[in-house]
């Protein structure tokens, strides 16, 4: 049923993440997709420095986190899964939709995001992306 | 200045005193029906076609005897256009579809179409007299009867579904057929109640009607257009949001039924009551371009509804919108 | 950095031990459409388990202010003989051979869709809630999305099956 499915990673929750992918695959054969989105966006009158130094610390650790799903989904208890690591530039949620679309998955599997407070003051990924919604959704509880 | 604002002031009053004293007088009235031992059936469909339309048919009643027949025939015009063009509009637009059985549309749609090239039949003859008046009357309880057969009709169908139905589902017991006519004795409150609405609904219109007068009157503009358009789409309001919600809630039938209902109701009672008790004078704009407007609404939107599938879409919500804002614009700007 | 390390270490070892069944408890929202597509979602999440489904079906109980209390009443009735047919439609996809692992339960409430929804996920303790992705772009914004609050303030995971296109 899911063929190809996307999972959109910020780094946390990721054991949560790699139990429900597998779960909805049980045992079939897929391409896993995980992206992580290198968020550029600064507030206005960010110096230029710190916006270049913001961007090369996440990238090092959007590195590491795709380094680290890659050996979760590669194990030999995974060899019906084909990964996929993605690392991308810009807004979280925009960059999820347009791969969702671009690469025409069936699934996006994430989290269900900050807690209700911080949705109110900060806004959520997931629920722009759900807003979107490209195609189905997975949505892992983890707030 | 002071005049204007308390004028306004109790125009929202007693539309909002109509409003709920037409629901508490149609519904309690409902009850005590049933407790007479009047059929559901009857009572439902009678309830649901004059009950969003009390406001407009007081108003009009009350207009009519008060000398003001202008507010009469502008309050029934002025609502059909606004039901149609202004209401299914804006709910189309926003609910995004509405839709409908072809066999309810061509019932409704023709009645309300045919209601309307009635009435510029009778215009034609200048003022509506008892002849028409009795003709109209008659017509509408023959229209509520035929209402009433096809609702029995439906019912009848409903329960064989639901007995078919029943296979599938064996633990669910149907509550619905023990629902039958409980012969409660008739409240002292609820005939109280009945009363409180009747004489909300007639002192809410004399006070709705009187500030409608005044703010003519003072604003300079012609009491005609204060019935065509104030009263007309504040006495809606129920149509509007009876038509809006159930719209949302997918009850499709009941958002389309309401408003065709209502426009049936307006002419055939909202004019044919009065005119039982006086005749009531044609003016001549009334009868070249509201009238005729009124018309072109009600093919416009069977024609939207046909070509769009037995359903109105958002765009011909918004082509509705459009066209009663042409109208308004041409009413009050270019006619005047 | 070092939570994830930490995380990872425990990971593989949780992978294998993880619960063969990881939705015992899904909570089925309905409302008419899509059935079929949501139907098929929550076959696919049992994967031939045992497994306990919720359907339920909300009656929206607001109106506007000023609506005839007549026709709240009406479209009342009219709305949970509604929930009544589709929970039997749902429970003529679920009673199949196919799909006799399925237990299916239904229920019916009145209220606020979105409150109810967030509300039975929580008393029942259910593992997911299986629903459609809910209206188009520009309905979301003019109407707002049964869907998009229930993610709001979702208690448990959610599957949100893709229903526009």
């Amino acid at each position: 049923m899911y063929e190809k499915i996307l999972v959109a990673t910020m780094g946390e929750y990721m054991d949560d993440l790699i139990e429900h992918t597998v779960d909805l695959l049980h045992g079939r054969d897929a391409e896993v997709i995980c992206v992580y989105v290198v968020e550029t966006s600064v507030p206005f009158l960010t110096p230029k420095k710190v916006k270049e130094m913001m961007a090369e610390e996440l990238t090092e650790r959007g590195k590491e986190i795709l380094v680290d799903m890659e050996k979760a989904f590669t194990g030999p208890d995974y060899s019906n899964i084909k990964f996929k690591g993605l690392m991308l530039e810009g807004s979280p949620a925009d960059e999820i939709v347009k791969t969702a679309e671009k690469e025409n998955v069936d699934v996006i599997v994430m989290g269900t995001g900050k807690s209700i407070v911080d949705k109110h003051l900060l806004g959520s990924v997931s629920e722009k992306i759900v807003h979107h919604a490209p195609c189905t959704i997975h949505l892992v509880r983890t707030a | 200045m002071i005049e204007l604002i308390l004028l306004i002031g109790a125009l929202i009053v007693s539309l909002i005193i109509v409003i709920k004293s037409a629901d508490v007088f149609v519904d309690n009235l409902v009850e005590i029906g049933a407790a007479l031992g009047i059929s559901q059936i009857i009572l439902g469909v009678t309830a649901s076609a004059i009950g969003t339309s009390l406001p407009e048919f007081g108003s009009a009643m009350i207009a009519s005897l008060s000398g003001s027949t202008d507010i009469g025939v502008g309050v029934v015009i002025g609502s059909n256009i606004w039901n149609i063009a202004g209401i299914l509009g804006i709910t189309a637009t926003f609910a995004g579809v509405i839709k409908t059985e072809s066999r309810d549309l061509k019932r409704d749609g023709l009645v309300t179409l045919g209601t309307g090239l009635i009435l510029i039949f009778f215009m034609f003859f200048g003022d509506i007299g008892r002849i028409a008046s009795v003709f109209m009357i008659l017509l509408y309880l023959v229209y509520l009867w035929r209402l009433i057969k096809d609702q029995k009709k439906f019912d009848a169908e409903e329960k064989v579904k639901k007995e078919k139905l029943v296979e599938f589902d064996s633990e669910k017991e149907f509550e619905s057929e023990t629902k039958t006519s409980r012969m409660a004795s008739i409240d002292k409150k609820k005939l109280a109640l009945v009363c409180v609405g009747l004489g909300g609904l007639i002192v809410g219109c004399r006070i709705l009607v009187y500030s409608g007068v005044e703010l003519a009157r003072i604003a300079g503009i012609p009491e005609m257009i204060m019935g065509l358009f104030t009263l007309a789409i504040g006495t809606s309001i129920p149509e509007l949001v009876v038509t809006f919600s159930s719209a949302m809630k997918g009850l499709h039938e009941l958002s389309l039924g309401t408003v065709l209902g209502s426009n049936t109701f307006n002419i055939l009672i909202g004019i044919g009551i009065p005119a039982l008790f006086m005749s009531i004078p044609v003016e001549p704009l009334s009868m070249s371009f509201d009238a005729p407007f009124m018309i072109f609404v009600t093919v416009l939107l069977i024609v939207l509804i046909k070509t769009g599938g037995n359903k109105l879409n958002r765009t011909g919500g918004l082509i509705l919108m459009a066209t009663y804002i042409t109208y308004a614009v041409l009413r009050l700007y270019v006619l005047a | 950095m070092l939570v994830i390390k930490l995380n990872l270490i425990t990971l593989h070892n949780r992978l294998k031990l993880m619960s063969e069944k990881m939705f015992k408890k899904i909570l089925l929202p309905v409302m008419g459409e899509y059935i079929d597509e949501l139907a098929e979602h929550t076959l696919e999440m049992a994967q031939g388990k045992q497994i306990e489904v919720i359907g339920i079906y909300v009656i929206d109980t607001s109106v506007p202010f000023l609506t005839p209390s007549n026709v709240k009443k009406l479209m009342k009735e009219e709305l949970s003989q509604r929930g009544d047919e589709i929970l039997a439609n749902l429970t003529s996809k679920f009673n199949t051979p196919s799909t006799y692992m399925i237990n299916l339960k239904k229920v019916i409430v009145e209220g606020d869709p979105a409150e109810k929804i967030v509300e039975i996920a929580e008393k029942e303790n259910v593992d997911i809630i299986v629903m459609g992705t809910g209206k188009s772009i520009i309905d979301k914004h003019l109407l707002g999305s049964v869907s998009e609050k229930v993610v709001h303030s979702t208690p448990c995971s959610i599957m949100l099956v893709k229903t526009v296109n």
